[in-house]
């Protein structure tokens, strides 16, 4: 079952982007990735909020980065 | 969205910053700073200040290296780059030639060799002793001059400034040197015409640029008229005369800084599709015929 | 200033774009060389040329270059509003505040720091329908939580480290962190090294135990590679190895592993999509844990730029989590042995969980921003991938707002 969600995870995503090409950009071209929205990391205060949450109603969490401390959730 | 604009004056030229997608007190202030900065390399640079760069190495020629600071280094690498590039064609030595052609004087008049050749022998890049942090003019007389990159440096700069303070759309245009960011704030690109060589006011063609820039060089800036022929100021420093391949060369390209070394050296070259082909940008050439030539594929 | 006199414009160009537009068909400032030009010199003179105008300094806005420190400083609030119920009852209720701060200390260091303060009312959540004594009814609890990091920044690689705490009446947890980044000359593929430390020290209210503390270490590796102009992708691995006290003191009978291994291999990908002016953001992460929860998530939102500096942004989390090895299923205190691990939480069974959100943006002059959400959190045993959720628990819901604003200085 896991197999087959992150292979569809990963079908997706290709299909989604037309298997996108693969041409890392000069420094010129580089405008669209610094748009916010084209950013990996969600803003800080967003992103604590919401990996709190999920870590406190959820069995494990993580992945996102180290050291960030835990809270009593447990 | 309204575009702001702020003309202003500096190296003897009429420039403009276009600013979007700010109130005008929040653009006023972006562009203020790229202004200021257009003003500080100006006195920076200027051949004609006392207290300025090029005069301290200048006034140094035939004796001592001149330190200088990394923003100067960085400058002579560069010509160094364009030096090589265009095997000699661009030559920040090269000023000199002025006193030889005075496209000023009243009535017109074309140099003799001799005094071509007495200003030939103060021209050569490949002389200038460019060491880690300072820079020497071997012989006496011999002269350094941003001109040819400084204006659109400043063009570049400019726009950087204007990126951090939060300008997402700007047009910068410094004396025909523009250099654009984001496009217009409605998501269409900038609209950039290119000034037809022979006929006052009038447009000899378009190109549209979300981010980069675009330069041209002409023969109709400066020139003489002596019987019925036309000496531009587009000297070849290898020779010391005028080259008359093209009336206008306008590139495409990055950055300002770029497209200005690059269309000054497709003015000298005959071969200059060729060259701009290999340096992978985009041009208009005008030919001396006046007819348009672009990469293949493009008109 | 160049001319554009349209009324006197000879026949124009065709229009093309310049280098560097997005979505544009070219792509780099690829020539369309002449048969003549196409075996003359390419190459390297090109990209030197390039390479030195690109050398002077200021002629490219920093945030093209994303491995430079930033010149501008942010300064952010933003108020949560949390509350979770199972049917027929409301329970946890949660405010909560927060700051954040970036700052430039010089052009190549930076600072970080945020603060968050929870006010939390309402009983934890009851899962179980047949769970009787329920732990603290009403209780307001209050938790305080900052951090703080330091980022020195190199021509080809950063170095930062920081330091967290989180603070509440039973529970307090300490921890530090360092990472390094190194890039590519192009700096286009960026990876990431970080290590960190927490111990935590646990002093339940209801004095079930008393002075009980965990460590725990994290290790992650990740990569981030530009694709291409619109898009970007980052894959981390995780190894966080923790031991200590684990147990729920809330909880009956409540006894678990005093060490815990997890394994987290987190994907995502963001695309830009020209023809919409919107961007596609994708993510998978993959938990292995050595108590048996492990589980699969995948996210994905699609930011939609609008009119006038809004975008809105529509979201959609969905995960199914294994139940961890020593879950027993309800009545409380089935499968009990003494001496084994044991535990009836429902975070730990098998379910599957479905978050839809929906955010919406506006850009204002000035570098100030606003943004309000809201997500709908729904927790299922049927939901879980492959039907075999835990059976004999209610359905946990969840929702909360959001409402953010910022100021780049």
């Amino acid at each position: 079952m896991r197999r087959r969600l992150s292979l569809a995870v990963v079908s997706l995503a290709c299909a989604l982007s037309g298997c996108a090409a693969f041409a890392p950009p000069q420094p010129w071209e580089k405008g669209m990735l610094a748009r916010p929205d084209m950013q990996i990391d969600r803003p800080p205060l967003e992103a604590k909020a919401t990996q709190h949450i999920y870590t406190s109603k959820e069995g494990a969490g993580g992945g996102y980065g180290v050291g960030g401390g835990g809270c009593g959730c447990n | 969205m309204t575009i702001h604009r702020f003309p202003f004056r500096a190296m003897a030229a009429e420039h403009e910053l276009q600013v979007a997608g700010l109130d005008r007190a929040s653009a006023a202030r972006a562009a203020a700073a790229a202004i200021a900065d257009v003003h500080r390399i100006e006195a920076k640079y200027s051949r004609y200040t006392p207290d300025s760069v090029t005069t301290a190495i200048n006034r140094a020629a035939g004796r001592a290296a001149v330190p200088v600071d990394d923003e100067t280094l960085a400058l002579l690498r560069y010509a160094d780059q364009c030096w090589r590039i265009s095997d000699g064609a661009f030559d920040v030595t090269s000023g000199v030639l002025r006193r030889a052609w005075r496209f000023g004087a009243k009535p017109p008049r074309v140099p003799t060799v001799a005094e071509v050749d007495a200003a030939r022998a103060l021209i050569g890049w490949n002389r200038v002793e460019l060491g880690a942090h300072d820079v020497r003019l071997p012989t006496a007389g011999m002269e350094i001059d941003f001109g040819g990159i400084g204006k659109e440096y400043a063009a570049d700069r400019a726009a950087t400034l204007l990126a951090s303070h939060g300008v997402a759309h700007a047009l910068v245009n410094l004396g025909g040197d523009v250099r654009a960011l984001g496009g217009q704030p409605d998501g269409r690109p900038w609209r950039i015409g290119i000034v037809h060589p022979r006929k006052p006011g009038a447009v000899i063609g378009e190109l549209d640029v979300v981010d980069g820039a675009i330069a041209t060089s002409g023969d109709y800036q400066r020139f003489i008229e002596v019987d019925g022929a036309r000496y531009a100021h587009i000297l070849d420093p290898r020779t010391g005369w005028p080259v008359a391949h093209w009336q206008s060369a306008s590139v495409v390209a990055p950055v300002c800084t770029l497209a200005g070394s690059l269309a000054t050296i497709a003015m000298l070259r005959r071969d200059a599709p060729a060259f701009l082909d290999a340096q992978r940008v985009t041009y208009l050439l005008v030919d001396e015929k006046g007819r348009r030539v672009a990469p293949a594929g493009l008109s | 200033m160049a001319a554009t006199d349209a009324g006197a414009a000879e026949a124009s160009q065709p229009h093309h774009r310049a280098p560097g537009d997005a979505g544009a068909d070219r792509g780099d400032a690829v020539p369309r060389t002449t048969a003549a030009a196409s075996g003359a010199r390419r190459g390297p003179d090109a990209a030197t040329l390039l390479a030195a105008a690109l050398a002077l300094p200021g002629v490219m806005p920093a945030a093209a270059l994303a491995q430079t420190a930033p010149d501008q400083g942010i300064v952010a609030m933003r108020y949560f509003d949390y509350r979770d119920w199972q049917p027929g009852a409301e329970r946890m209720n949660v405010h909560s505040p927060s700051l954040y701060l970036l700052k430039p200390l010089s052009d190549s260091l930076s600072f970080e720091g945020s603060v968050v303060y929870d006010a939390m009312s309402g009983a934890s959540p009851l899962y179980h329908n047949t769970l009787s004594g329920a732990s603290g009814v009403g209780i307001t609890e209050y938790r305080t939580a900052g951090d703080a990091r330091i980022t020195k920044y190199y021509d080809r690689f950063a170095v930062g480290g920081g330091v967290a705490y989180s603070s509440e009446r039973d529970y307090l947890s300490r921890a530090w962190s360092v990472d390094l980044r190194t890039w590519t000359a192009d700096k286009n593929r960026t990876w990431a090294f970080g290590v960190g430390g927490a111990r935590d020290n646990i002093n339940p209210v209801n004095g079930i135990t008393q002075g009980r503390h965990r460590e725990t270490y994290d290790l992650l590796v990740g990569v981030t590679q530009n694709i291409n102009a619109n898009a970007v992708v980052q894959s981390n691995v995780t190894y966080t190895d923790g031991r200590g006290y684990y147990d729920d003191p809330y909880k009956p009978f409540d006894r678990r592993p005093d060490t815990r291994r997890v394994w987290a291999w987190l994907t995502r990908y963001n695309q830009y999509v020209p023809s919409a002016d919107a961007t596609l953001r994708l993510s998978y992460r993959l938990l292995l844990d050595s108590w048996g929860a492990n589980s699969s998530t995948i996210d994905a939102e699609w930011v939609q730029a609008l009119p006038h500096g809004f975008t809105v942004t529509p979201g959609l989390r969905y995960i199914t989590q294994q139940h961890a090895d020593f879950y027993r299923d309800p009545p409380l205190g089935n499968g009990l042995r003494p001496g084994q691990p044991y535990t009836a939480d429902t975070r730990l069974s098998a379910f599957g969980a479905f978050t839809p959100s929906v955010r919406l943006g506006k850009q204002f002059a000035d570098g100030w921003s606003a943004d309000i959400a809201m997500s709908v959190y729904r927790q299922k045993s049927s939901w879980h991938l492959g039907g075999e959720g835990s059976p004999g628990l209610l359905e946990f819901s969840a929702r909360w707002f959001e409402l953010g604003v910022q100021k780049t200085f």
